[in-house]
């Protein structure tokens, strides 16, 4: 048993785990920074369609501004998306 | 993996990867990508060549009735006006800046809806096309705000609301083109990634193209809307506050 692992770990080189530690980061990385924008975004929409129901007749300026702060608010997801993709095909 | 990961990085050449044009300057380099210039040539000619066809439409009186055409280009500018320019807070500015904003517009909508095509690419799909956009919107707010309000006030608005604020006003400055190419670029890059995937690997032919509806179309036209929104915002912020 012992011996079969000591034999399978010396088939790993040095590449073979980098390759593994980037794909596992590239994960983590889309996987964590994926809830912050999602969460905030999500407030956002949830905001806009209290102050909708409450007045619909600033539905037009109210989604504009929504959709505006969700775009800004996107950012952060939009770096980490950058960085999984640099960490998969650059690095 | 591998075969994923070769069809990929002919849509990854922007990272540096296979610059197909390069010209030496002054020691340095200049790497030119022919398809993103090509696809930006196409878009601009689409643009132009469909702008000369409606205007053919435009000729007569105005006191005429209006053909169906004239009337639904006066709706696309009301929408446009309606939509874009009246969020800025000065009536001169929203109608200096009108044509702007709305050209910003249309560009990047038909850049990000002629990605749909196969073998096309957006070009916004490079970064250095949105860059360049995002630089052209902070030069020329900050070239804008220095007319209106003289070089003098326009260095204190660094230092409000206190001097020692400087550093982080220059970040903040200088973070919003950044985060403005980066937001579009993303944006676009992860809707042709996923399809890509997609149609290579999981399901050849009805699920790519409801994805090309849902990433070309739907954010496509909702990103091209932030793009130009934001230059909006970004404009007025820099000229009015």
């Amino acid at each position: 048993m012992l011996q079969e692992a000591q034999s399978v770990a010396s088939g790993i080189s040095g590449a073979d785990i980098v390759a593994a530690a980037k794909y596992i980061a590239a994960g983590i990385c889309m996987g964590i920074g994926a809830i912050g924008s999602a969460i905030g975004e999500g407030i956002a929409a949830a905001h806009a369609l209290d102050g909708m129901a409450r007045q619909p007749e600033m539905q037009g300026a109210l989604l504009r501004t929504m959709v505006l702060g969700q775009a800004i608010t996107e950012t952060t997801g939009i770096y980490s998306l950058l960085v999984a993709i640099v960490l998969l095909f650059v690095v | 993996m591998h075969e994923i990961f070769s069809q990929l990085a002919g849509l990854l050449t922007h990272l540096g990867e296979k610059p197909i044009l390069v010209i030496p300057l002054l020691g340095g380099e200049i790497r030119v990508d022919w398809m993103t210039i090509l696809m930006s040539w196409t878009v601009m000619t689409i643009i132009i060549v469909i702008a000369l066809f409606l205007r053919r439409s435009l000729r007569q009186p105005v006191e005429e009735k209006p053909t169906r055409v004239q009337a639904t280009l006066d709706a696309l500018i009301d929408l446009l006006q309606g939509q874009l320019s009246s969020n800025f807070s000065s009536e001169e500015l929203a109608r200096m800046m009108f044509p702007f904003v709305s050209t910003l517009f249309l560009y990047v909508l038909v850049s990000n809806w002629i990605g749909i095509v196969p073998y096309l690419t957006s070009p916004t799909q490079d970064l250095n096309v949105t860059f360049g956009l995002a630089l052209l919107v902070f030069f020329l707010s900050h070239w804008l705000a220095m007319r209106k309000k003289g070089i003098r006030r326009y260095l204190r608005g660094f230092a409000e609301p206190y001097a020692f604020m400087v550093p982080i006003n220059l970040v903040g400055e200088l973070a919003k083109p950044l985060s403005h190419a980066f937001r579009l670029f993303g944006n676009v890059l992860a809707g042709s990634i996923l399809t890509t995937v997609v149609m290579a690997k999981i399901f050849p032919l009805a699920v790519p193209a409801g994805l090309n509806i849902i990433f070309g179309l739907f954010f496509g036209g909702i990103q091209g809307f932030v793009f130009a929104i934001l230059a909006v915002a970004y404009i007025n912020v820099a000229v009015e506050s």
